[in-house]
């Protein structure tokens, strides 16, 4: 059931990524960075907020009275502030909705990745009770049948000796203690909202929370716009002796109050009881696969950190040493956080292939590929390559589609996450002359499954991050495609004009990298048509 | 008789940093007694991809501690590090390549290649971190 759901909307995904590629460019694509963008709306929402709250007035007549200052007299700046913080939280809305439903569809949000679902499906609930109650603040119709409908609807609950909704019967039984109290309510939750939002990202390193430049600039400018053009603006005012008829919903937040309509208070608590829990448990349904987690192996481990720099789910941690040898720390890895990507190996020095074959075991190992395995399949692989334009393909296994690669004739290895090579393996098959290239392909750039993979080749490859793929490796002789599940053809295309480079520059020559210092590095990122 | 003495002077005066300087002593003299007894040739690659891998995480270990310690001259010793696996891999390399193989000419080559290290770079480490 869950299956074709998650195929579907996976396409769908695809479909309209592809399409903002293109407008955006593959750095900038706001798929890329749904949940900066939730904390950079988040922010604007803040500030704008506090800006409001110097005006605004916590009493039933200065409520409704405050909001329409700010919005006619002072329309150029507390006019555009509030509509700023509706129009954010419109869209933090949206990008976190999306955010939950990509991960969902790409898969990530079961195994290990529970944490970042749960933690976000709770976070919702503090979403949603922040922007109603912002809704409710204003005090006009639409804050008023808010009010009745939402009272009447946690009344259900026996959670207050009187019920709330006595509240809203008339004018008179309003008083102004209970708009100091919602206006408080309405800055303490979205500092929750801000407390689980940081909870959230605890468990991964290099959690990214600022967007690009492009999109806050963007983003920021188009809300302005808005807020000139079609700026947010107050209902009649609210009037409990009157019921209100006719409102205008807020579809970003309010999608579901049109339910209680139809249903009573009950019906609408099951609901929401039942797809909350859904939602909370789906990284059980079903529970993902477990694969055997990342072993540090002590006597090949000196606590030189590089494995711990690497994690992206800062799964590895350095702890004292424990064997009584004269080293400070030891890798240790915590099997509740690792996702078993392999880049801790792909960063471990020791991990090469020029060691003696018997005694290949690195400081950090994945039981599932172990490097020893990893050199034994790249010789098999590459024995059966003939010609002139042989090339080892290392593949992420979350990427593209391998087995297009095979008929193509070329040996393909497929790992964990590109991340997960070690550089000096391209170094050892291009010098031994096991193959004439080496391309590696990965996920899409700013999109790598396991998070950091495909930065972190990048970088050892291009030599900014250590283990570096050693200078002496002709560039010209090593490619990278970073490709969406839609960009096969494309990739086998520039494969085979990568074979075609490697075919006029004939057999490998021993410092060939000296006597060619342009070489370039062939990659095309993001190859997604 | 080792190709390499252990000498105080070489100590760093970081426990970790001389524990590994040791072992890779002691890698190299294994290195060098296994080239003067018979069917060197055969296992020669093996004990090279060994120093390599060795090495290379000896100086991952160096780089973080100096790192940490916001090591003045890091950049230049970096550098050296990655020139000195240059030429390790050169050998491993012309070991591959060639038909020819001189036992002492490399020994020699190993020797110098590890000692000039130690004369230069790590003892003005020693002066800054021990």
């Amino acid at each position: 059931m869950i299956k074709p759901i998650q195929y579907a909307s996976r396409q769908a995904f695809l479909r309209l990524e592809n399409a903002f590629g293109v407008a955006f460019g593959p750095k900038t694509n706001p798929f890329y960075h749904l949940g900066a963008l939730s904390f950079f709306f988040f922010w604007v929402v803040a500030v704008s907020g506090i800006y409001l709250y110097v005006f605004f007035e916590t009493s039933i007549e200065g409520a409704y009275r405050s909001v329409e200052y700010l919005t006619h007299e002072q329309w150029y700046l507390g006019g555009v502030a509030r509509s700023l913080h509706r129009y954010a939280s419109d869209a933090m809305v949206v990008v976190v909705l999306l955010h939950l439903a990509r991960e969902f569809a790409l898969d990530r949000y079961r195994g290990v990745r529970w944490y970042a679902w749960v933690t976000g499906a709770v976070l919702l609930v503090f979403l949603y009770a922040s922007g109603i109650g912002g809704y409710w603040l204003v005090w006009d119709r639409l804050a008023q049948y808010i009010a009745v409908v939402t009272s009447e609807w946690l009344d259900w609950l026996p959670l207050f000796s009187e019920p709330m909704a006595r509240n809203f019967l008339n004018s008179a039984a309003m008083n102004n203690r209970f708009f100091s109290l919602l206006s408080f309510m309405h800055i303490g939750i979205p500092l929750f909202l801000l407390l689980g939002m940081w909870i959230h990202i605890q468990r991964i390193s290099q959690a990214k929370t600022n967007p690009p430049r492009v999109l806050v600039v963007g983003s920021l400018l188009a809300m302005t716009v808005l807020s000139f053009v079609r700026p947010a603006l107050s209902q009649a005012q609210a009037n409990l002796d009157l019921v209100a008829g006719t409102v205008q919903l807020d579809w970003f937040y309010l999608v579901l109050y049109p339910l209680f309509d139809i249903w009573s208070p009950g019906t609408v608590w099951g609901l929401t009881v039942v797809s909350g829990l859904l939602l909370l448990l789906l990284p059980w349904l079903p529970r993902k696969k477990a694969t055997p987690v990342a072993m540090v192996d002590l006597p090949n481990c000196n606590g030189c950190g590089r494995c711990f720099a690497d994690c992206p789910y800062s799964a590895v941690i350095m702890q004292p040493r424990t064997d009584g040898l004269p080293f400070e720390n030891q890798a240790a890895v915590d099997p509740d956080l690792c996702t078993s990507c392999g880049i801790c190996v792909g960063a471990c020095p020791t991990a090469t292939p020029f060691r003696r074959v018997t005694e290949l075991t690195p400081g950090i190992d994945m039981p599932a590929l172990t490097v020893r395995a990893m050199r034994e399949r790249t010789l098999a692989a590459t024995a059966a390559l003939t010609g002139p334009d042989r090339v080892m393909v290392y593949a992420c296994g979350a990427g593209p589609d391998i087995a297009a690669f095979r008929e193509s004739g070329v040996a393909v290895l497929a790992l964990p996450c590109v991340g997960a090579l070690p550089p000096s393996f391209i170094d050892f098959v291009i010098s031994r002359r096991h193959a004439d290239g080496v391309a590696l392909v990965g996920c899409v750039e700013g999109d790598c499954y396991q998070r950091l993979g495909v930065e972190w080749t990048g970088q050892r490859v291009t030599g900014q991050r250590d283990p570096a793929l050693r200078s002496r490796v002709p560039r010209a002789r090593v490619a990278m495609f970073w490709v969406g599940p839609g960009g096969v053809p494309e990739l086998l295309h520039r494969l085979a004009s990568f074979r075609g480079k490697l075919r006029e520059r004939g057999p490998y020559q021993k410092g060939e990298a000296a006597h060619h210092p342009s070489s370039k590095l062939d990659q095309a990122h993001n190859v997604t048509y | 008789m080792s190709l390499i003495e252990w000498d105080d002077r070489f100590s760093v005066g970081v426990a970790s940093v001389d524990h590994e300087h040791r072992e890779l002593i002691a890698l190299i003299n294994a290195t060098h007694d296994r080239l003067l007894r018979p069917g060197a040739e055969a296992a020669m690659p093996d004990f090279l991809g060994e120093i390599y891998a060795r090495i290379s995480a000896h100086f991952a270990l160096e780089e973080r501690l100096m790192q940490e310690k916001h090591y003045d001259h890091y950049s230049e010793h970096k550098a050296d590090h990655e020139r000195l696996l240059e030429e390790i891999r050169d050998m491993m390399d012309d070991y591959e390549d060639s038909n020819f193989f001189n036992e002492q000419r490399f020994s020699g080559k190993l020797q110098a290649w590890f000692t000039g290290h130690f004369r230069t770079h790590d003892a003005r480490l020693h002066q800054n971190l021990g």
